[in-house]
């Protein structure tokens, strides 16, 4: 395998066998806690129980009836605070119950599923009975890829209007490649197609009120899943710098066919990733294996208070990423010709609790030092498109420009439009916009049949 | 001090064996070559692969074999269509000596099928002047592809008696008589084998069987080019049907022959097992064809720990020791009755036992949601201990008797109000 084919492809699943005796690590509680653990409602209790009692077609479609994205879920899932939270099996040691933490592996259970379902050819959903009715959905990301399945399932028509030339939203171009890649996701795809949602390419949602005019365009109603395509600026008003990335344009750009460009800037360079959460770790993952001199991870806070999951933080700092806690970025340094030349740190120490329940990192005064770094890459977050609230104008949205939807249905202010994914929430999972999308298309019925 | 110094050494018709534990005539034992590797791990002889008298060709199915699976777990059961030895004659014979030349301490046995007096009584002679220390005569093999042989006489027990006789006349060494399970009553076949001059029993062989049928060419397997065939299962799934056996003929008084066990032994305890229940020597196949000669490594060591922890010197005192303890069923004494105990502390809340006491037990199990974990109302409780064989933490749920005048609540009706339609009068005898 190349360099780029390694990078290209994540690691496989189980085999057949792998899956078995994962299965038969399984419970089959009563309860199963682990499918209250699932936000999409995926029901990991019901379709492990199906595969274990070798119904293995009823398994993959329990996943895809609840879940049209249950292989993408299974692999990009937080599944360790999730499903597997909860999971009964990982207590089973008598009398240490909280000493082992080895639940039953639930995502890649699912993930060998979805697979298995490819390799059969076995085809779990269809159309629906035909009905008068064509909703627009803006964003193929999950939240709007799930909503279209569902309405498609529903027999609506679905039409999904995207900017960039391909679908899957974040888990196309915001992913590294070798965590989720791409042959995958157009197989996950391929569902969806076959249920005749129709896809429109290349085309942006543009100008004022260009979303709420869609009902006036022949459609009965609008799903909003535009999510979260502007990066956080350091500071205000930051001025472009050769050498400082948005994580969301760095990792677009591994997918959009500007890796190789990437990978000669990165090559024997110091990158340096700013944040703590999973996209920081993918970003400072990703530098490493393109070759990266060295590659920081500046935090703010310290290992404990990092939002990205365990393992993942674990995985990059054997992969040889430096871990730089306890230091706030406040500026770069620029060569005369507008280049990068380093990152302005200031060191912190850890004061109280903030709201979100981690100890709030406190600047240490006079502390600040520079990181020589050529390249810097900002992952402190994403949010909404500076002037996405003109394309709808007239549905309420709050400070951060983001959605307010009812929670339960994903009903804006307006009639007949609809939101969900992070749009409405901010940055959230895959799982939790599968869920969005699946809520709101149950709305989008009722509302269609009113 | 408890004595570490354990005998595993036994006599067994006369014949002396370092331990225990032989290779069964099977695949196992097809070669010197095997056998050597097999004694170098530690097995003390060999019922080598049955012989054939060169007659007729004999041709091997293929494939030859079935896994039975359950869930990941492999082999649990195994299904073959092997025959008797498809070596020359010869080639066996000069395999005897040169085992019984490099190893004169490990026990040859020689296994043969005749289909014919003579033929009995050649492999008999034959087998004894190439130096056989016994003889184990295959009256069991349930599926040999010629037609009159195999279990075919193990059914029809005159011909064991009169080939057996056959047999005895012919050779001076012992002759152990291999039963087929495929019978209700293994001590009636074994009496005609006694009647014939056998000096001990082996069993099981292979029981007949189907392990698993293909589901797109509608194939039972192993499938032999678009054929299936009822045909023998070993391995653990049939150890309970070879502990019958055993036990039943040594329980039986006119039979009193010394007992080779085999069927489904793959660990110490397993053989064990046999030896309480009467067998002084056991055989091994399916447990080889799973992991190897190297399994006997942890049947000695397994067995000399536990005879040292019970202060038991020679293996020989532990054959038959829990047969006194074997009854018929209306033997019981039903005035004694308890419940199972719960040690909910190690609970880890999965409610398997709660499902399956509501759906196959005595409803004796509530749930408490918030606790997740299930909550016993002992009267109603069966002792039917089906809860503990699903519960995952070990030794959580055990069986505890109840004071003799404890009384276990009768199963309710659902609707009492429909004794006014019921027909129905006490059965008079």
């Amino acid at each position: 395998m190349s360099k780029v084919d390694d990078f290209n492809k994540m690691p496989d699943g189980f085999d057949l066998g792998q899956a078995i005796a994962e299965a038969d690590r399984c419970l089959l509680c009563h309860d199963a806690p682990c499918s209250k653990g699932c936000p999409a409602d995926t029901k990991p209790g019901e379709f492990i129980r199906k595969f274990r009692l070798k119904n293995i077609t009823g398994a993959i479609r329990t996943i895809k009836e609840n879940n049209i994205l249950g292989g993408a879920c299974g692999v990009l899932c937080p599944t360790e605070r999730l499903c597997e939270k909860e999971c009964s099996a990982k207590l089973r040691s008598a009398g240490h119950p909280e000493d082992r933490d080895d639940p039953v592996r639930i995502g890649k259970i699912q993930r060998f599923l979805i697979e298995h379902s490819w390799e059969m050819g076995f085809k779990v959903l269809e159309k629906g009975e035909p009905q008068k009715g064509r909703i627009a959905i803006i964003g193929s990301g999950p939240a709007g890829l799930s909503c279209a399945a569902e309405l498609a399932k529903a027999g609506y028509q679905a039409v999904i209007h995207e900017s960039r030339p391909e679908a899957g939203g974040m888990i196309r171009y915001g992913v590294v490649p070798f965590r989720f890649d791409l042959d995958f996701l157009d197989q996950e795809l391929n569902d969806l197609r076959d249920l005749g949602v129709e896809f429109k390419f290349n085309s942006r949602i543009e100008g004022k009120e260009s979303a709420e005019n869609l009902l006036k365009e022949g459609y009965d109603a609008v799903f909003l899943g535009t999510g979260l395509w502007n990066g956080t600026d350091l500071k205000k008003d930051e001025e472009d710098i050769d050498g400082v990335f948005d994580s969301i344009d760095y990792l677009s750009g591994l997918r959009d066919g500007r890796l190789e460009e990437f990978q000669r800037r990165i090559e024997n360079s110091v990158v340096a990733v700013i944040g703590g959460g999973a996209t920081a770790m993918d970003c400072v993952e990703s530098a490493q294996k393109l070759g990266a001199k060295d590659v920081y991870l500046v935090y703010r806070r310290s290992f404990l208070q990092m939002p990205a999951e365990k393992p993942e933080r674990i995985h990059a700092m054997e992969a040889g990423v430096h871990f730089l806690f306890l230091n706030q970025p406040t500026n770069y340094v620029t060569d005369g010709y507008n280049r990068l030349k380093g990152l302005k740190l200031l060191q912190t120490v850890l004061g109280d609790a903030d709201e979100s329940g981690r100890r709030r990192p406190v600047e240490v005064e006079g502390s600040d030092w520079i990181l020589d770094a050529s390249i810097v890459i900002k992952a402190i977050g994403n949010i909404p498109e500076d002037q996405s609230p003109e394309w709808y104008p007239n549905v309420k949205t709050d400070e951060k420009k983001l959605v307010i939807t009812d929670p339960k249905t994903g009903e804006t202010s307006v009639k007949g439009i609809f939101a969900g994914g992070d749009i409405v929430r901010g940055p959230a999972l895959v799982v939790t916009a599968v869920q969005d999308g699946k809520n709101a298309a149950k709305a989008i019925v009722n509302y269609l049949r009113q | 001090m408890k004595d570490k110094k354990v005998d595993l050494s036994i006599e067994f018709c006369g014949v002396k064996f370092k331990n225990p534990f032989l290779l069964a005539s099977s695949p196992v034992s097809n070669s010197a070559e095997m056998v050597e590797k097999a004694y170098e791990a530690g097995w003390s002889g060999v019922a080598f692969k049955t012989l054939n008298s060169d007659r007729i060709p004999i041709i091997h199915p293929s494939p030859r074999m079935n896994s039975y699976h359950y869930g990941h777990k492999k082999l649990v059961g195994l299904q073959n269509v092997e025959q008797i030895s498809d070596r020359p004659l010869k080639d066996n014979l000069l395999d005897f000596l040169y085992l019984k030349k490099k190893y004169p301490d490990h026990v040859m046995i020689s296994s043969i099928m005749g289909f014919s007096n003579d033929e009995w009584e050649y492999l008999a002679k034959i087998s004894e002047d190439n130096g056989a220390d016994m003889l184990e005569l295959n009256f069991s093999c349930p599926h040999m592809c010629v037609e009159g042989t195999g279990h075919h006489v193990g059914k029809a027990f005159d011909l064991i008696e009169k080939f057996t006789s056959t047999v005895k006349k012919a050779v001076g060494i012992p002759v152990i008589a291999k039963m087929t399970p495929n019978i209700t009553d293994m001590t009636e076949p074994a009496l005609y084998a006694k009647n014939g001059g056998a000096d001990a029993i082996s069993a099981i062989n292979t029981v007949s069987g189907i392990s698993e049928v293909g589901l797109d060419d509608m194939v039972p397997k192993p499938n032999i080019f678009g054929i299936g065939a009822i045909s023998g299962t070993s391995g653990p799934a049939v150890k309970p049907i070879g502990l019958h056996f055993i036990a039943d003929m040594a329980k039986c008084q006119d039979l009193a022959l010394p007992l080779c066990g085999i069927g489904g032994i793959e660990t110490w305890i397993d053989a064990l097992e046999y030896m309480l229940l009467g067998a002084s020597t056991i055989q091994v196949c399916t447990g080889i064809i799973h992991y190897g000669y190297r399994i006997v490594e942890d049947m000695i060591e397994g067995l000399t720990d536990f005879m040292i922890d019970k202060g038991i010197s020679k293996v020989d005192n532990l054959v038959g020791l829990a047969l006194k303890n074997l009854d018929t069923t209306d033997k019981f004494d039903l005035e004694r009755q308890g419940v199972t105990e719960y040690d909910l502390d190690r609970c880890v809340g999965c409610g398997q036992c709660y499902i399956i006491c509501k759906d196959a037990a005595g409803q004796a199990l509530d749930w408490d949601e918030k606790l997740r974990q299930p909550k016993l109302i002992e009267d109603k409780c069966l002792s039917c201990m089906i809860c503990s064989f699903v519960c995952p933490v070990p030794g959580l749920i055990s069986f505890r008797e109840m004071p003799g005048n404890w009384q276990r609540n009768e199963t309710k009706v659902m609707d009492e109000s429909l004794e006014a339609e019921l027909k129905y009068s006490p059965y008079q005898p």
